[in-house]
């Protein structure tokens, strides 16, 4: 039996609206997959320099975005210096509201604490002249400042002065750094991720390429839940579950509905034969 | 002549860049500096030639009559309206570029993309039929990985978790394995054969 492809955007638009009015406060359970990324931006050090890199389209702007927070806000909560670029262009505007919204709640400094240095073309040659020297790629930062007028800057030459990079992707790019910054430079990088690009990414997790992954709304909100920040995931999360279930209940209606019209159609052209 | 000059540039760029991965010395790293630098500068001038291709483009429907003027018109506006605000007012926080891509472009791309929400359950409702042995199989692992992709997959039973961790870490890791390797592979046999000369379909050419 074929539903109008109307009801069913009608069933999939209430299951995702009335979680976001009514919040159904489901619990998250923390995988290991969030726990490991948690555990090594906790071993950060007071002062170490993150790269976070915004590597994808403002398309995936409600899965990404609260993911982007949470790791933000954790690396500032670590004290850790936030260097901000983007290799997509759509990612340059996100990111750097990302950057400055998350800064202005921490209270952390512009050009001291995190700095942004907007966007750079042809992605490949921007991580591998980053290995080079990150001035030459970034001579200013996004609104023009000049390289040697920012505090954090300082000091900071090319890969070996970066102790972690974040990629915060929706696409291949995460590709990009472990196959220029990763293999030939040996910097670390993590991969925030929107979830269906999880299971692209998991071979090069073990095979020690990406430190680790998180992924999606879902890592979003047991990340917020690790930080101890309830935000956009976990809002996200419940109106995600009811809709997974909407989903999961049609699909089981769709089969017990098709399965009985088999049988039926099987029963009628037995009863036929037997006439 | 035409042809040999494109081949043989990419043949000596091929061959330097593959090479200078394993040699560390002043010059070749200053040559590599350069190259890189060139491929951005490529990079922008191909980016220019695109948006000169769109604004061609557009500007030849707008020419043609039909229903077609109107959405092309909208195009070249959008692409004028963000050229003047970037440049007469800057990129910076406040801006009215920032504001436009915020409120406008932003909110546009992402109700495109979330229709897809709508779109999937429609088809997996449709397409997740039970008809066969594999059939099942799929469904079943479709059913146990929406809801174990979630908080209620932990409230059914611990065992949906564990079973999505499963599914993924074990038959959808080896395939996605098979599908790297190949690509792995069939990347280096395309850049060997680029090369040497063999693979010429860049150049327009078969």
């Amino acid at each position: 039996m074929n539903i109008d492809r109307r009801i069913i955007f009608v069933i999939v638009a209430l299951a995702v609206a009335i979680p976001l009015v009514v919040p159904l406060d489901l619990p998250v359970a923390v995988t290991d997959e969030t726990r490991a990324v948690y555990d090594r931006l906790e071993m950060l050090d007071s002062g170490s320099v993150v790269l976070v890199s915004f590597d994808h389209e403002a398309s995936s702007l409600p899965e990404v975005r609260p993911l982007a927070e949470a790791i933000v806000n954790h690396c500032f909560m670590r004290k850790a210096r936030v260097i901000g670029l983007a290799l997509f262009a759509e990612g340059t505007a996100v990111g750097y509201d990302i950057l400055n919204d998350i800064a202005a709640q921490q209270g952390k400094v512009y050009g001291h604490d995190y700095v942004y240095l907007g966007y750079r073309p042809q992605y490949t040659a921007a991580i591998l002249g980053m290995g080079e020297s990150i001035r030459e790629v970034f001579p200013t930062d996004y609104d023009e400042t000049p390289w040697e007028e920012i505090p954090l800057l300082q000091g900071v030459h090319n890969y070996d002065d970066i102790d972690l990079v974040i990629s915060v992707a929706d696409g291949s790019l995460p590709t990009y750094w472990v196959e220029y910054a990763q293999a030939r430079y040996g910097q670390e990088v993590i991969a925030v991720l929107t979830a269906v690009m999880v299971t692209a990414y998991t071979p090069y997790v073990d095979a020690g390429q990406i430190s680790g992954i998180l992924g999606g709304l879902k890592g979003a909100a047991e990340y917020e839940k690790l930080i101890d920040r309830p935000a956009a995931g976990k809002r996200g999360m419940d109106a995600q579950a009811l809709t997974h279930l909407a989903i999961a209940v049609m699909i089981v209606v769709g089969n017990v509905i098709a399965f009985g019209a088999r049988r039926k159609k099987k029963t009628a052209v037995a009863g036929e034969h037997a006439v | 002549m035409l042809r040999k000059i494109p081949i043989a540039v990419c043949a000596v760029c091929g061959v330097f860049m593959a090479a200078q991965y394993f040699i560390i010395s002043g010059p070749v790293s200053d040559l590599y500096g350069a190259v890189l630098d060139w491929m951005q500068i490529i990079f922008v001038c191909a980016l220019l030639a695109g948006i000169l291709q769109v604004v061609m483009s557009q500007l030849k429907n707008i020419a043609r009559p039909g229903s077609g003027r109107v959405y092309s018109s909208i195009a070249l506006a959008g692409i004028a309206v963000m050229v003047v605000l970037g440049f007469g007012w800057g990129i910076s926080r406040g801006s009215p570029f920032l504001w436009m891509f915020d409120q406008v472009q932003a909110p546009m791309q992402t109700t495109v993309f979330s229709l897809l929400a709508f779109f999937v359950a429609s088809a997996a409702y449709r397409g997740f039929r039970a008809r066969h042995a594999e059939s099942v199989v799929l469904v079943l692992a479709a059913l146990i990985i929406l809801l174990g992709r979630v908080p209620l997959g932990e409230m059914i039973s611990p065992l949906v978790p564990q079973t999505v961790g499963w599914i993924l870490d074990v038959p959808a890791m080896a395939a996605k394995r098979a599908i790297l390797i190949g690509i792995g592979l069939g990347m280096t046999a395309t850049a060997i054969k680029v090369i040497a000369g063999m693979e010429r379909t860049y150049l327009g050419g078969r």
